[in-house]
């Protein structure tokens, strides 16, 4: 027990177990500090409002694989999706194919793109605003196969694709996982 | 009152395990801000917690048929929320920022003045600095103020092991914040 330890009457206290008349009077003041600690707590609940349609957005896609020609109404829905636009040839291993990446982040000053086809560089990728809604897209070429990805939003968020599969990348993070 | 305040979360669940999805939504509205306030203390950023609460919602969902009792479904969802807080901590531990417990502490300052915003800020950082498992046992009684019983029956722990990591929580607290108290 160091110097900055709490009497364990004072542990007590702070448990809600015993209140501050319960304690020896030479501890009283320990306890009035302990509770000033307490009496900081912050329970204000965190709004999310958005969440429920991102959430429903993500399951939408899921469900219903989307087609080009139907993008547009998932468009307004989905928090962040890809789009498999133009199949160069038949998905072979050597064939490639153009995808659009798309992130809803109407808060962010940039967003990149970090994964296994550059190589993770938070910077390599980055993807363009398209709008006042906080759209931002960017259209790569990529070899048929799996790749492995996330976004960065203002080079310091990697944010996963809410609405991909994801992997444990070893080291506590998650990967979104794309198959072509 | 909300309008669904009388439907079980278990009618809920059985009725989107039998093909209609999108009452799933009624417990995304139910539970996001609750779990939305744990994740935010338990990563220090209110964006961050936006993500995890989403995420964890999309992957209750994909994993709704192995929630073996419908009529908990929080307490179930709220371990695949948990998973996914500590695995954001571990990723991102050293983005600890004074930024983001500003980000957790400004939107309440009209409730208490500059001190108590400062405070709250000092204590959010000081529990950033807490072990996870210190950590959420303090989010636990102290934000969402479950008792010790209640802890532990949702961690599937014991009282007193959960006693333990509260009160050396309580003393890194103190060295923490033995400037702001």
């Amino acid at each position: 027990m160091s110097g900055h330890d709490f009497h364990p009457l004072v542990k007590q206290l702070l448990d809600g177990d015993i209140t501050l008349a319960d304690l020896p009077a030479e501890l009283r003041a320990e306890g009035e500090d302990a509770l000033r600690l307490l009496a900081a707590v912050d329970r204000t609940d965190v709004s999310v409002p958005a969440v429920t349609w991102r959430v429903m957005a993500a399951l939408e896609r899921r469900r219903r694989p989307v087609l080009p020609w139907l993008l547009a109404p998932a468009l307004a829905l989905a928090a962040a999706l890809i789009l498999w636009i133009l199949p160069a040839k038949p998905a072979t291993p050597a064939a490639l194919v153009t995808v659009r990446f798309v992130l809803v982040a109407p808060e962010a000053r940039e967003v990149s793109l970090a994964g296994t086809f550059n190589q993770w560089d938070a910077h390599a990728t980055p993807l363009v605003r398209t709008g006042p809604t906080g759209v931002w897209t960017a259209t790569l070429t990529l070899p048929a196969g799996q790749h492995q990805y996330a976004f960065v939003v203002d080079g310091v968020r990697w944010v996963p694709d809410p609405g991909a599969p994801a992997v444990d990348d070893g080291f506590g993070r998650r990967n979104s996982v794309l198959t072509l | 009152m909300r309008p669904d305040a009388k439907v079980a979360d278990g009618e809920i669940v059985r009725a989107v395990l039998a093909g209609d999805r999108e009452r799933y939504a009624q417990l995304v509205e139910r539970y996001r801000d609750r779990y939305a306030r744990y994740a935010a203390r338990m990563l220090g950023s209110a964006d961050a917690a936006e993500d995890a609460v989403q995420d964890a919602f999309v992957r209750a969902y994909d994993q709704l048929a192995q929630c073996k009792e419908p009529d908990k479904f929080v307490g179930w969802f709220f371990l695949i929320l948990r998973n996914r807080c500590f695995a954001e901590r571990r990723r991102d531990r050293t983005s600890t920022s004074l930024k983001a417990a500003e980000g957790v502490a400004a939107e309440d300052r009209t409730d208490g003045g500059a001190e108590t915003a400062e405070r709250r800020r000092a204590l959010q950082l000081a529990l950033l600095e807490l072990t996870p498992d210190q950590r959420e046992v303090f989010v636990l009684k102290h934000v969402e103020e479950l008792s010790y019983g209640e802890i532990a029956e949702r961690l599937s722990t014991s009282v007193a092991s959960l006693k333990m990591r509260m009160h050396r929580a309580y003393d890194k607290l103190r060295e923490q914040l033995r400037d702001h108290t």
